[in-house]
């Protein structure tokens, strides 16, 4: 098991250092060099020239990306071109936004998409589970920005009944704690709503069909034959071997949570790590890019890993297939 | 003035209730940053930083500096019918010497530092030190290369001395703002780059606001600094800048009146705030040009007969009234209509597809196989019409003019590249046509642009060179009065007419929008918040 956990450590690690390689590589062949504060077309070309020594980009390449490599492993990210601050302390700012949106959006997309997979797996067949499919069909269909856009006009801009966007209202900071904890929530739960709708939708009709697919094998046959009350048998049964996969999704949401959450935090103003790397791509910001790049990537090797455990722990088959490796 | 919404009400009051026996807690309507309190303003990106020898950024943080930091003078917007004249700032005066050699700069008495310091000659000639720093690499720095030696007289008295003299001397002297000595000299220059938050913690200014609150990427909050010498009219207000990144969404909660003012605005955008009876829309010549620049080094461009075919084929006014919706003008040359250099015996070629086919016939061009495309030596006469995607007035710009020169038998290929990319391929030459823009400063040194020089190193991307053309350019920096550079401006312009290196196609409007009841905004192509201290409201909000 613990040689299995190394094992696992370490592809992280290669596979972190693959993707920063491959997105050094990337950003410094597109056209356009680095930094819009760089290669800005107003500033003279001389003065241009002078920049790029002052920032170290006249040196090789080869140089520079031992040099980003070598501070990278120290935790040393370097300083974003665009705002003149460590990128530590930019992505420091913008993370909490994003895990929070995350967070809300992955709660909702679980405590919304279970019940109703469960129950249309249950009355499979019925209005209900026809309501259900529906329902999660046409909320799959839609993408995040065209739903966070509804959910702004409808919710925000005209009925008012939530706040239009950012993380707070302009002031909020000097509130009392829990106005200020209220405020923050308000701001939250549209854009949740838009990354966790359609997220709750895609669980929903993966539940349902896990269900459904153990409903007619051999242990359910020989759990009725035996007598077992059927909510015995669901929970015990069927439910029980279909929450691995669930945690596999679990930890593939996370994933698609992290790169989703660009477009809705565009809408909503929220100053998130998909709006810092937006913004550091169309400056060229290439020391903030390369930051959230990592931060991304281990974030999904992270939450891969984590859904990994987690499965072996609910599921003994997996389980020992970690211990014999 | 709003705050954050109705929904700010109904959640306010469930929140103050949450607060009730939470040990007196202050109700979010009774705070000092109630709706009410402030301006609101919507920006669809954030301030880049507080010094702005290192930070860059787009106009917008250009803009806010110049809320925080004065320069010495102030330049006016009054250049329509003479080049443009300065009012004081934290100089009280100036004067040329008669040789135009040196520049005399007496600072005002009452200039303070947002702590209360007095702002001095110190002041001035750290941040002309900050400014030639190699170190620190600013990117106008070139404004500086003529100035030869600063010094000071005594704690208010300054002099400038210039290596040569030149029309744009006193442009060049108050080319900057005016840093806080006392505060960022203990940075040493060649730490700037990278101490974007050593500047905000020691951040002291001296314009008619300080910096309240920044949180970056959120809002920006500017308090008025009660240093600021009451003559040149102190804020009585604070204001947020709120960061609405997308465009739509700002648009409609613009509409929906979640916002005092917006600025920046699209012409798509102006149509959908114009149908809000909640705003006004306010215009400004934004002092930019937009162009199609022909590559001169490469054929057919590079005959002048051609590229003013290609002007003939290209209905300007019917691409302003269907992308701008009259807030914007047919472009006849480099110079703006409103700015005072413009020949006024300039008049835009017209939209003359008869007499473009003609040119074109005699250059050999003629639909010998019937597509409708004109052919000369068996090649058709197609080439590719580049733009930057993130403009969408561009980018609708070359689809309109692609079917308008079919209608002359020239094919085009639409490329639409993001910005950076766009610049890197035409600053190494490699495009037919480019749909680009210029914001034209009020010295009027056209030399990086058209330039024989400028091929090499500087914006003339499209390599025209013209004998006559670099003799009037040099002849208008010989000038020692910018009055006097006027006939030589007229004549490069007669000369571009002439010959077409590139089709200037319009001079947008700068579109931006307040609340009805707001009163006192004047937007202007140097700022959108040139009269912030003095808006106020003369209605209740709703």
């Amino acid at each position: 098991m613990r040689r299995h956990l190394l094992s696992r450590l370490l592809t992280a690690g290669v596979l972190l250092w693959l993707v920063l390689t491959a997105s050094f590589a990337l950003l410094h062949a597109l056209p356009g060099g680095p930094g819009a504060v760089v290669e800005d077309p107003r500033v003279p070309p001389a003065q241009r020239v002078r920049l790029r020594a002052v920032l170290g980009l006249d040196r090789p390449l080869p140089e520079r990306y031992a040099r980003f490599l070598a501070a990278a492993a120290r935790g040393d990210w370097g300083i974003s071109f665009s705002s003149q601050r460590p990128v530590t302390r930019v992505l420091a700012d913008a993370a909490p936004h994003t895990l929070a949106l995350g967070a809300a959006a992955l709660a909702l997309e679980f405590l919304l998409g279970v019940p109703l997979g469960v129950a249309a797996a249950r009355r499979a067949g019925s209005a209900l589970d026809h309501g259900v499919r529906a329902l999660s069909l046409v909320l799959w269909s839609i993408p995040s920005f065209a739903l966070a856009l509804a959910l702004l006009l409808v919710f925000a801009l005209e009925w008012t009944w939530f706040p239009a966007g950012g993380p707070s209202t302009p002031g909020a900071a000097a509130w009392p704690l829990l106005p200020r904890l209220g405020d923050r929530l308000a701001h939250l739960a549209l854009p949740a709503l838009a990354l966790g709708l359609p997220a709750a939708a895609a669980t929903a009709r993966f539940v349902r069909a896990a269900l459904l697919e153990v409903a007619g094998s051999p242990h359910l046959v020989a759990a009725r034959a035996r007598g077992l009350h059927p909510r015995t048998i669901f929970l015990r049964h069927a439910l029980l071997p279909a929450a691995g996969p669930m945690v596999e999704l679990a930890g593939l949401s996370c994933a698609a949570l992290l790169s989703g959450t660009l477009a809705v935090e565009l809408i909503f103003a929220r100053p998130g790590l998909g709006r810092a790397a937006f913004d550091a791509l169309a400056a060229r910001d290439y020391p903030v890019l390369l930051g959230a790049t990592a931060l991304s990537a281990a974030g999904v090797l992270a939450a891969s890993f984590a859904a990994e455990l987690l499965h072996a722990a609910v599921d003994p088959r997996r389980r020992a297939r970690f211990e014999r490796a | 003035m709003v705050g954050a919404g109705a929904w700010s009400h109904r959640w306010a009051a469930l929140l103050a209730l949450a607060t009730v026996g939470c040990g007196g807690a202050t109700p979010p309507s009774a705070a000092p940053d109630a709706p009410g309190r402030r301006w609101l303003v919507a920006t669809p990106v954030d301030l880049a930083g507080v010094n702005e020898l290192v930070s860059g950024g787009v106009r917008f943080s250009q803009e806010i500096l110049r809320l925080l930091f004065l320069g010495l003078l102030e330049e006016q917007p009054d250049y329509a019918a003479h080049p443009p004249s300065f009012r004081p700032a934290l100089a009280e005066s100036w004067e040329l010497s008669p040789a135009r050699d040196a520049l005399t700069v007496r600072l005002r008495a009452d200039a303070r530092w947002s702590d209360g310091r007095p702002i001095t000659a110190r002041d001035v000639l750290f941040s002309h030190r900050a400014q030639t720093s190699p170190e620190v690499a600013w990117s106008y720095a070139d404004s500086k290369d003529a100035i030869s030696e600063l010094t000071a007289l005594d704690e208010r008295t300054l002099v400038f001395r210039f290596r040569e003299v030149y029309p744009y001397q006193v442009v060049d002297a108050n080319d900057g703002l005016i840093l806080p000595a006392h505060a960022w000299e203990e940075i040493p220059f060649s730490a700037w780059r990278g101490s974007g938050e050593r500047f905000r913690e020691r951040l002291v200014t001296s314009g008619p606001y300080s910096l309240a609150e920044w949180i970056p990427g959120v809002e920006l909050t500017l308090a008025p600094n009660p240093h600021f010498p009451a003559p040149l009219g102190r804020a009585d207000r604070a204001v947020t800048f709120r960061v609405v990144p997308d465009a739509a969404a700002l648009v409609e909660r613009l509409a929906a009146g979640a916002f005092d003012f917006a600025d920046g605005l699209s012409p798509y955008d102006a149509v959908r705030v114009a149908r809000s009876p909640r705003l006004r829309l306010l215009t400004t010549d934004a002092r930019q040009i937009d162009f199609v620049g022909w590559n001169a080094s490469r054929e057919p461009f590079d005959d002048p007969e051609v590229r003013r075919a290609l002007t003939l084929g290209i209905d300007r006014q019917a691409l302003v009234d269907a992308l701008w919706q009259g807030r914007a003008r047919v472009a006849a040359g480099p110079v703006p209509a409103n700015v005072w250099a413009r020949d006024p015996e300039l008049v835009p070629w017209p939209y003359d597809p008869a007499a473009a086919r003609t040119l074109l016939a005699a250059r050999g061009f003629a639909d010998r196989d019937g597509d409708g495309i004109v052919e000369r030596d068996g090649k058709p006469f197609r080439f590719e019409l580049s733009t930057n995607s993130e403009n969408r007035v561009r980018a609708d710009a070359c689809v309109l003019i692609q079917e308008q020169l079919r209608r002359i038998g020239v094919e085009v290929e639409i490329r639409t590249l993001e910005i950076h990319a766009l610049v890197a391929r035409n600053e190494a030459r490699e495009f037919d046509a480019t749909l680009a823009g210029w914001s034209i400063d009020t010295t009027l040194d056209f030399r990086p642009y058209f330039h024989s020089s400028a091929r090499a190193e500087g914006w003339n991307w499209v390599g025209y060179a013209e004998p006559e053309v670099d003799r009037a350019l040099e002849e208008a920096r010989r000038q020692g009065d910018a009055e006097a550079t006027r006939p030589h401006l007229v004549r490069l312009q007669r000369l571009l007419h002439r010959d077409q290196p590139y089709t200037f196609l319009w001079e947008p409007q700068r579109i931006s929008a307040a609340r009805v009841e707001l009163a006192g905004v004047e937007t202007t192509p140097l700022s959108a918040f040139g009269t912030l201290p003095h808006w106020r409201r003369t209605a209740p909000a709703r």
